[in-house]
């Protein structure tokens, strides 16, 4: 086991899936020379020189149609989106085309390709550049997307991801690049499978149920919950489509209260979807309604105090959490 | 339809309420807003306002008399309504009268809707419960309606703690929190009692001071620091400050003077004057000062507040209308909330040191004994001087013991150069 960051995780697994398979390839923008905005792709293209490292334009539409062309004909792009905001104008080219294509050609062809892209917000980069829309994706049949916590999980995902034979959106974030945490050794060929989350920490009284950042803020609030004599159960989702209910469902059974905490907007989000589906599989074990709690319902302002005020902070989400664990009669409202 | 009051919520840690006085009388009209009844809760007495206009139709719950949350303690209603021959009664914690009211009212209905009771609960329909705890009292037979009005969720919602409370049941793991301590629990089933003793409830109050101290002594780290101050020019100062004033029928006493200094300490030394939050320091700028005040049966800390931006004179004649209305439960509970410090005083009874309890989150507590002649050395020369010996009890999570000597420090410079307290 080596102690890596979020970010070394990544390029461990790129660098092992290009060794692996030679049809692995990586395209984006700098991310040759200049090795990525954010350094993931770090060593690789002196490793693997520019044919398997491929620079591209400023042409997001462009270039992921050209990956979902060479994964139509038998390669493994793993594109680079230099954040989730740009991946907009390749909207039809992800929703319409990749998400699509197996369906519509009768199964005759797929698109395994990966597309790699950061969400978040926390860094004053205001309102068009800090948002986390993967939830847009993960309303999409046919992409899977997939938004890991840690490094471990970042690894094992990715060169999953890699080998899929569909199109997988992978959900970095900004804040977890500099995380760190233990990986397992490149000869283990260690991988996870989509779409099954994991409890990432036990409790008895309040399921708080995560992805990505977010994980571990709600570790950190089930730390100052313990604190009170409260036991929170975290579930990292890992995966947002395929959607481990199972997962929510069994924490919930045995905790009998949920709350759905996300980085974006709650409204049509993650927390909307899982609440509905445990309010059906769930209804005679909750004790108080399924919550949700999400970023403010606002373009991010630039503004440090305004932007602290809209992101879903620690604060905000132990507040839900208290005022759950106050519906059941646990701790004093207010 | 003649409304039900119910016992209210007026503090945050009430769990049943005395009906202290009834100011409306049976048949008095009431508009929404006039205060009805005072209800003394465990801390302080409040006043109890009505939501609906109408006529006061039946008092349930007499004065003296106490109920849980959420019991009915009156109905309003029409003029002229007559009051159901099975309106709830309530005589005090026991409620068996009103949860067989209840349940009467209950089949009532029931006879008017024949629809079969469909499985799992939905035969108490009109109960407001959660999911889970219509399962769990399912499962044990236990008819939600007899909790109907006990719930603790929103609006009075059965809960599972609700259902695993009545089932006689530790409730879930990790309660900590939210059960009463030990002390007070020990108290529920009832102490065995030798024929010669007899048993009483304790009030509110008491259960409240009761679980307060435990909560400090079990939860916050306290440690002592002892000083003894030369009380002679202080005693000196506060004669000639009565002296002027007699004609004005104000009096400053020894324990305004250390309440002047102690907050002009804090302000001073702004590492000792803050709070431990769970982790988080609460930084105070005003030095907010409760005054410990012993009741015939049990004690209240009314609060004076921005105490640095007092005279002694102000201090005197608001602590002696606190200290005043706090014998009379005439508080109200923004005035006994909020402090940052507290002072006891024994010296009137003689005691010449002791080691008071911190209030929490409050950093400390002055325990201020009786100035006593003593001969002290001054100058190699053997004097007789009052000296009072004041102990602090403190946070250690808050501060630590330099910052609490300094504390003390400052507050025996201040009182030996009493001068500086009118300034």
């Amino acid at each position: 086991m080596a102690e890596v960051t979020y970010r070394e995780a990544l390029r461990r697994a790129l660098d092992e899936e290009l060794a692996r398979d030679e049809r692995v390839f990586l395209m984006g923008e700098e991310i040759g020379r200049f090795e990525g905005s954010y350094k993931v792709t770090a060593g690789l293209w002196a490793k693997y020189g520019p044919k398997r490292v491929r620079e591209t334009p400023i042409s997001e539409e462009g270039f992921v149609g050209a990956g979902i062309g060479a994964a139509m004909l038998g390669l493994r792009p793993v594109v680079e989106i230099m954040t989730i905001n740009f991946i907009l104008v390749a909207q039809d080219m992800v929703v319409n085309h990749a998400a699509k294509i197996r369906q519509m050609f009768g199964g005759k062809v797929g698109v395994p390709m990966v597309i790699r892209t950061p969400a978040g917000a926390g860094a004053q980069l205001t309102a068009q550049h800090s948002q986390s829309l993967e939830v847009w994706f993960a309303h999409t049949p046919g992409l899977k997307v997939v938004a890991p916590s840690s490094p471990r999980d970042a690894y094992g995902l990715l060169k999953t991801a890699i080998r899929d034979d569909d199109p997988v959106l992978f959900v970095e974030n900004l804040v977890l690049y500099n995380v760190t945490g233990s990986i397992p050794e490149p000869g283990d060929d260690f991988t996870l499978p989509l779409g099954r989350a994991h409890v990432a920490r036990e409790g008895a009284d309040l399921t708080i149920v995560a992805h990505s950042y977010t994980v571990r803020r709600a570790l950190s609030v089930a730390d100052r919950l313990a604190r009170s004599g409260f036991e929170a159960e975290v579930v990292d989702l890992r995966s947002l489509r395929p959607l481990d209910v199972d997962t929510v469902v069994a924490s919930v059974r045995k905790t009998h209260r949920v709350l759905i905490a996300e980085e974006g907007w709650a409204t049509f989000g993650v927390g909307a979807e899982l609440a509905a589906r445990v309010g059906r599989a769930c209804f005679d074990d909750l004790d108080a309604p399924p919550e949700r709690v999400g970023g403010a319902e606002v373009p991010m302002p630039y503004s440090k105090p305004l932007e602290l005020a809209a992101l879903m902070l620690e604060d905000k989400l132990e507040a839900a959490a208290r005022s759950l664990l106050a519906e059941s009669g646990l701790v004093e409202a207010g | 339809m003649a409304v039900e009051v119910p016992m209210p919520r007026l503090s945050d840690t009430m769990e049943e309420g005395t009906v202290a006085r009834w100011v409306k009388r049976e048949g008095d009209h009431v508009v929404a807003g006039d205060v009805i009844a005072e209800i003394d809760t465990d801390k302080a007495t409040m006043e109890l306002t009505a939501y609906e206009d109408g006529v006061l139709l039946k008092i349930l719950v007499g004065e003296g008399e106490s109920a849980e949350l959420g019991t009915p303690i009156a109905l309003i209603g029409a003029e002229g309504e007559e009051v159901p021959e099975t309106a709830p009664r309530a005589n005090g914690p026991s409620q068996t009268a009103p949860r067989e009211a209840r349940a009467e009212e209950s089949s009532a209905a029931d006879r008017h809707e024949p629809a079969a009771p469909q499985a799992g609960g939905e035969a108490v329909g009109e109960v407001k419960a959660s999911p889970i705890a219509r399962r769990i009292a399912a499962d044990a037979g236990l008819d939600l309606r007899e909790l109907a009005g006990k719930g603790t969720g929103p609006d009075g919602r059965i809960v599972k703690v609700d259902v695993e409370r009545a089932l006689g049941k530790e409730g879930e793991p990790g309660r900590a929190a939210v059960e009463p301590p030990a002390s007070e629990r020990a108290a529920s089933p009832g102490p065995p009692a030798p024929v010669d003793d007899e048993v009483v409830d304790a009030t509110p109050m008491l259960r409240a001071v009761a679980r307060r101290m435990s909560e400090s002594k079990a939860t916050v780290p306290h440690f002592y620091l002892d000083a003894e101050i030369d009380m002679g020019s202080a005693l000196d100062l506060r004669e000639e400050l009565n002296q002027a004033l007699a004609g004005d029928d104000e009096r400053i006493s020894v324990n305004d003077l250390v309440v002047r200094a102690a907050a002009l300490a804090l302000v001073e030394n702004p590492k000792f004057h803050r709070s431990w939050h769970d982790g988080k320091l609460v930084l105070h700028k005003s030095a907010h000062i409760g005054i410990a005040v012993a009741l015939d049966e049990g004690l209240i800390v009314p609060v004076l507040r921005s105490v640095e931006q007092k005279s002694v004179r102000e201090i005197a004649r608001e602590s002696r209308d606190l200290v005043e209305r706090a014998r009379a439960g005439a508080l109200k509970q923004p005035e006994i909330e909020g402090g940052t410090f507290s002072i006891s005083n024994l010296g009137m009874f003689g005691i010449p040191s002791f080691s008071a309890v911190v209030n929490p989150p409050e950093p400390g507590i002055l325990a201020v004994g009786a100035a006593v002649k003593r001969a002290v050395v001054i100058d190699d020369a053997v004097r007789v001087r009052p000296i009072m010996t004041v102990t602090l009890s403190v946070d250690h999570r808050a501060t630590s013991g330099a910052e609490g000597a300094r504390l003390l420090a400052s507050i025996k410079r201040l009182l030996e150069r009493p001068v500086l307290l009118l300034v």
